[in-house]
């Protein structure tokens, strides 16, 4: 990237209201040192209370979700995502993160997901209880977590959780899943 | 049975089960990458003791946790799940949730526990933290 183009996407950046980025690998190092950072940038913006709660938790989520369930074989073997934060004009903060999914996993994460936007607050809450208290999820050999993580993501968020899957040109066998929760 | 004590990390809570005295404590935050793993031993050790403790008077359980991940709320929950059998079996424990004022997530978290294991003493504790 030389410096003009470096210029531009600054600028971008902050017309964006981006108040953290990152695209790479995902271990628990690294989200360990993301959370750690993004702590900083939100006490240097003023973020405090719900607001603040809110955001890390969503963060903590999505990187999971990353580290979780990004597939490796579209990455050379690593588990590879990116996640920005920001702030609109508007006040309302909103996390994006994307990652690489196998085409066939597409299907599942639109099950779970779509849904979600239709619902209402309560009904988020039922849903997340009720699966709290579903001791089935243990069969489920692709989940690595509880199954709450989007019903979490969805339950902190102000709006309908936004999704998009965006097919590769040059790997068929791969698709970006990115999604977009707004606080 | 000897004391269980694991140190907070950044992303694991303090685990202070100081059996000797009947006191439990869980406290800071939990967003491990593998929540099993850091909570099946202590599951462990709590069943244990639960099964063979001979406390005369309360168990008593302190929970203060700021901030848990998805991974970790039904690990969480199946701590609380033990001892609400072993309070239906006839112990005494008396269980403290505590939270944030602000915190709306946290204290609703808690009194889902309470609706869900009624046999259990939980008590709901809004609380100032540093």
């Amino acid at each position: 990237m030389n410096l003009s183009h470096f210029a531009d996407f600054c600028e971008q950046a902050v017309k964006d209201g981006v108040l953290f980025y990152y695209k790479g690998e995902f271990s628990q190092n690294v989200i360990g040192a993301m959370t750690d950072t993004l702590k900083l940038r939100l006490d240097a913006v003023g973020v405090s209370g719900p607001a603040r709660r809110k955001l890390f938790s969503t963060f903590v989520e999505m990187s999971q979700n990353i580290m979780h369930y990004a597939d490796v074989a579209a990455a050379d073997g690593s588990k590879t995502g990116a996640l920005a934060v920001g702030k609109n004009g508007d006040s309302k903060y909103w996390i994006v993160a994307g990652n690489p999914v196998r085409i066939e996993h597409i299907e599942r994460i639109k099950e779970k997901v779509e849904p979600l936007r239709s619902m209402t607050i309560d009904e988020i809450k039922a849903a997340y209880r009720e699966q709290l208290r579903n001791d089935e999820h243990d069969k489920d050999t692709v989940s690595r977590g509880a199954g709450l993580g989007f019903l979490t993501v969805a339950r902190e968020a102000s709006e309908p959780l936004e999704y998009q899957i965006v097919f590769r040109s040059d790997r068929m066998e791969f698709a970006e899943f990115y999604l977009r929760a707004s606080i | 049975m000897e004391n269980l004590y694991i140190p907070a990390t950044n992303e694991t809570p303090e685990i202070n089960f100081r059996f000797s005295e009947h006191q439990l404590h869980v406290s800071g935050e939990s967003y491990p990458e593998n929540a099993m793993a850091f909570y099946a031993p202590i599951r462990a050790s709590l069943h244990n003791y639960l099964d063979r403790t001979q406390a005369q008077g309360a168990v008593e359980a302190h929970f203060s946790l700021r901030y848990f991940n998805s991974s970790s709320t039904k690990l969480i929950r199946s701590l609380i799940a033990l001892m609400h059998d072993s309070a239906q079996a006839g112990k005494r424990i008396v269980t403290h949730w505590y939270h944030d004022p602000d915190d709306d997530m946290m204290s609703e978290f808690g009194n889902d526990l309470k609706d869900e294991f009624r046999m259990l003493d939980i008590r709901v504790v809004a609380l100032e933290t540093a």
